[in-house]
């Protein structure tokens, strides 16, 4: 925009104006710039008309996407305002840039042919700043929005930066303590349980009773029908030898053979009871309504319900968690996928730099032709990010690392080709000169005066590369090219931002160590 | 004796850079080549070893026309041809024993060399030379590392690997400053005096032509426009040397270099 103002400024009309200054106005409120365009700012006149043209368009667009559901300009127009106050503040600043573009007509007309003077220059201001605006607009950039939920967002932002909790896990066990119910009661109910020393069990009192029943019938009272629900029996449950500090979960199991978890009915959640230090704990249960009506009796007629009290329990020690270690592993690919790439980069772009040093290739029209081809699809390749190679080769070859190396081989070679081939034109040629000097044949200049100037940099750019390929691997897998992107990718489309945290530490820190030593080694080149 | 005769160089963009040059030097000469910048010298040089092929004329050498020579015959008459550079040319980024034993490529085998393996005789003789040179303690260091000094001497001692019989100097000294221009020069002197080596050296300053040379020819825009005696030169004329280097030139007096008779600027 710059050059282009100053563009503007040093073909100042030197001419006078084709029109006086007032219809030099005129015009320019009709059609905006063409007041500047005849008063010999053509380019001016042209910029200004093309911004008008494009702003307006733009504006044209916003404000539908804004109001779609209205019709008629006004009604667009009010309804944008009132839903976007932002269209308002566009529209101040439109009008502006109008009115100045008309003021700005007349100054250029009237000081068309006179001695240089600075051109003024708010008209692009206002102008550039509408385009500001919009873009405000278009980005829907809500700036009260990020400074709001960023404190809502902070829990989860916290599990990402310190996900180390998932770091590590625990073996666990699953114990269960049961006790055995009848219902109904006969004269011989249930008998407790059997009190032991080494597994959990329970105690229920009474072991025998009523579920809680439900039935539809007429209220005596206001003689409607409603749903009439009898509450069960109340059990104390006493749970023993549970793990201490570890929830225990009561499960009901009928006698259909039906498990269901018991819901605290106040809270409406599952109930979890938590044992004491001695693994003891105490309870009231009222028993819940069977689901279903499937119930099956014994031979005397009893139904058999079971209480459980279920426990997960951490048996041993810690041990590096399964997400770590997919974690781990996956850098390691993420890793040698770059490592690959580079390797295969390297070796196919050494030969590709030959042709497109153009110091070697000028010999002949041919080679120079060779030469303009082979930069030309260099340059095509390289203007192509990886991840676009990396969906391509994922078609080829399937999901998986193979892909992540084809694309970022293809990527490296372009870019490598380029850097080396530069490398070799800048090579000086005195050297070279000197060794032909000596009767040396081909392969001994290669040897001496080109090798030995070309090598420092072709390391330099080779370990910049693999730095680059290594950074790069880490997001390929976002698209299945493999590696710790792809696992990353999972994590966070399943809320899992502990896990995704881990993946985004073992990330920084490898690309920050890759980083340091790719600055040593190539500080000891250079 | 080295005969050039008719010599002509006309570059692909049309620039005539030789015009019809023809002289010769004797064995053992110290033959110094004159005249401004772009005037020929380094064409000359080059021509005759052929790092530029000239356009016409011969440049015959022990019976031989080395203008026509091709592959491995030029390569042969290349080894006993040293040059030393202005810019000294060394290979900066190896070592000043590589850059000596480059050198002697012209006579290794190809593929021990590719490895970079030299004869004994050939590492020896390296070490000899870097000793002559008086830079032996140089030899583990980058090219590169070095001085400007040096750096020629080592250039020298590359050329001096090759067991040449003439020694082509393009400018040696212009990269140099006055004291070290006289230490390469007596370096070459040297060469020429004790081993007889014929030296064919381009120089811009009169007083290190009028110290050092046995004779001299004078270039200007490629036409061979002075042939001169050591004696010749000594007595040489302002008017002579505005033939060679133009009205622009001036003379200034200097005594800064050992007092010696003056020095010609080409403005």
């Amino acid at each position: 925009m710059k050059a282009k103002k100053d563009r503007v400024y040093k073909e100042a009309p030197t001419l006078p104006s084709l029109i006086p200054p007032w219809l030099a106005a005129i015009l320019s409120a009709v059609i905006p710039g063409l007041g500047q365009a005849l008063g010999r700012a053509l380019k001016r006149g042209i910029i200004i008309f093309t911004s008008f043209a494009t702003l307006v368009g733009l504006l044209i667009w916003r404000f539908q996407v804004a109001a779609p559901r209205d019709t008629g300009a006004i009604d667009i127009v009010l309804k944008a305002f009132k839903l976007q106050p932002v269209f308002i503040v566009i529209a101040v600043f439109f009008a502006l840039m109008y009115i100045w573009n008309i003021v700005d007509a007349y100054q250029i007309a009237k000081s068309a042919g006179k001695p240089e003077k600075r051109k003024p220059v708010l008209v692009f201001a206002l102008i550039l700043i509408v385009f500001f605006l919009i873009g405000w607009q278009i980005g829907k950039i809500d700036l009260y929005g990020f400074f709001t939920e960023f404190d809502d967002s902070f829990p989860i932002l916290k599990q990402v930066l310190w996900p180390w909790e998932k770091a590590i896990s625990y073996p666990t066990e699953e114990v269960i303590g049961t006790a055995e119910l009848g219902f109904p009661c006969t004269d011989a109910p249930p008998p407790q349980s059997e009190p032991r020393e080494d597994k959990p069990y329970l105690i229920a009192d009474p072991t025998c009773g009523t579920p809680t029943m439900e039935e539809v019938g007429k209220n005596p009272e206001t003689g409607d029908w409603e749903r009439m629900v009898t509450p069960g029996t109340v059990i104390t449950v006493e749970g023993f030898n549970f793990d201490p500090a570890q929830e225990v979960e009561i499960w009901w199991r009928d006698s259909a053979g039906r498990f269901y978890i018991h819901r605290d009915l106040e809270t409406d959640t599952n109930l979890k009871v938590m044992p004491d230090e001695d693994g003891y704990f105490e309870v009231d249960l009222v028993w819940p309504f069977p689901i279903g009506d499937t119930i099956r009796t014994n031979v005397d007629g009893v139904a058999e319900w079971q209480l459980q009290g279920k426990q997960i329990s951490r048996i041993g020690t810690w041990e590096i968690s399964e997400e770590l270690e997919l974690a781990f592993v996956l850098m390691i690919e993420t890793i040698f996928i770059g490592m690959m790439a580079t390797f295969f980069g390297v070796i196919l772009s050494v030969p590709v730099s030959f042709l497109a040093a153009r110091n070697l290739m000028s010999a002949s029209p041919f080679t120079l032709g060779i030469y303009y081809f082979v930069r030309f699809i260099l340059n095509v390749i390289r203007s192509i990010e990886p991840l676009i190679w990396a969906i391509l080769a994922i078609i080829i070859v399937g999901l998986g690392p193979f892909a992540g190396i084809l694309a970022l081989t293809v990527h490296s070679i372009a870019a490598l080709g380029k850097l080396y081939s530069e490398a070799i034109e800048s090579i000086d040629p005195g050297p070279i000169e000197a060794v032909q000097a000596t009767g040396a044949n081909w392969f001994q200049i290669v040897m001496f005066g080109v090798v030995p100037q070309i090598i420092p940099p072709f390391v330099s750019f080779t370990i910049y590369r693999w730095d680059i390929n290594i950074r790069m691997s880490t997001i390929i897998g976002i698209v299945g090219g493999g590696g710790i992107g792809y696992i990353l990718v999972q994590w966070i489309r399943n809320w899992k931002y502990q896990e995704a945290g881990i993946a985004v530490w073992f990330i920084a820190i490898t690309v920050a160590v890759l980083d340091y030593v790719s600055a040593e080694i190539r500080e000891r080149f250079v | 004796m080295l005969e050039i005769r008719n010599l002509t160089k006309i570059y692909e963009d049309g620039t005539k850079a030789l015009d019809n040059v023809s002289f010769s030097v004797p064995d053992g000469e110290f033959l110094v080549v004159i005249g401004l910048s772009g005037s020929g010298k380094s064409t000359l040089l080059r021509c005759i070893n052929r790092l530029i092929d000239p356009t016409e004329g011969e440049i015959i050498w022990n019976g031989e026309d080395l203008a026509k020579l091709q592959g491995e015959d030029l390569r042969k008459a290349r080894r006993k041809i040293g040059m030393v550079f202005q810019h000294f040319n060394l290979v900066e980024r190896s070592t000043v024993l590589t850059n000596l034993l480059t050198g002697r490529l012209g006579y290794a085998k190809t593929w021990p060399t590719m490895l970079h393996r030299f004869s004994k005789s050939d590492r020896d003789k390296a070490w000899q030379t870097l000793a002559r040179m008086g830079i032996e303690d140089q030899a583990n260091k980058l090219a590169r590392e070095l001085s400007g000094g040096q750096q020629q001497r080592v250039g020298i001692s590359r050329a001096l690997m090759q067991d040449p019989e003439i020694m082509l100097a393009d400018e040696p000294v212009a990269s140099l400053d006055p004291v070290l221009a006289h230490s390469i020069l007596q370096h070459l002197e040297d060469l020429n005096k004790e081993d007889n080596l014929t030296i064919i050296c381009s120089l811009h300053y009169l007083d290190l032509v009028q110290r050092y040379s046995t004779s001299v020819i004078g270039l200007r825009e490629g036409h061979l426009v002075y042939q001169g005696t050591k004696k010749e030169i000594q007595t040489m004329t302002d008017d002579e040397f505005k033939t060679i280097y133009g009205e622009e030139a001036v003379r200034i007096s200097d005594t800064s270099l050992e007092g010696s008779v003056g020095e010609v600027v080409a403005l």
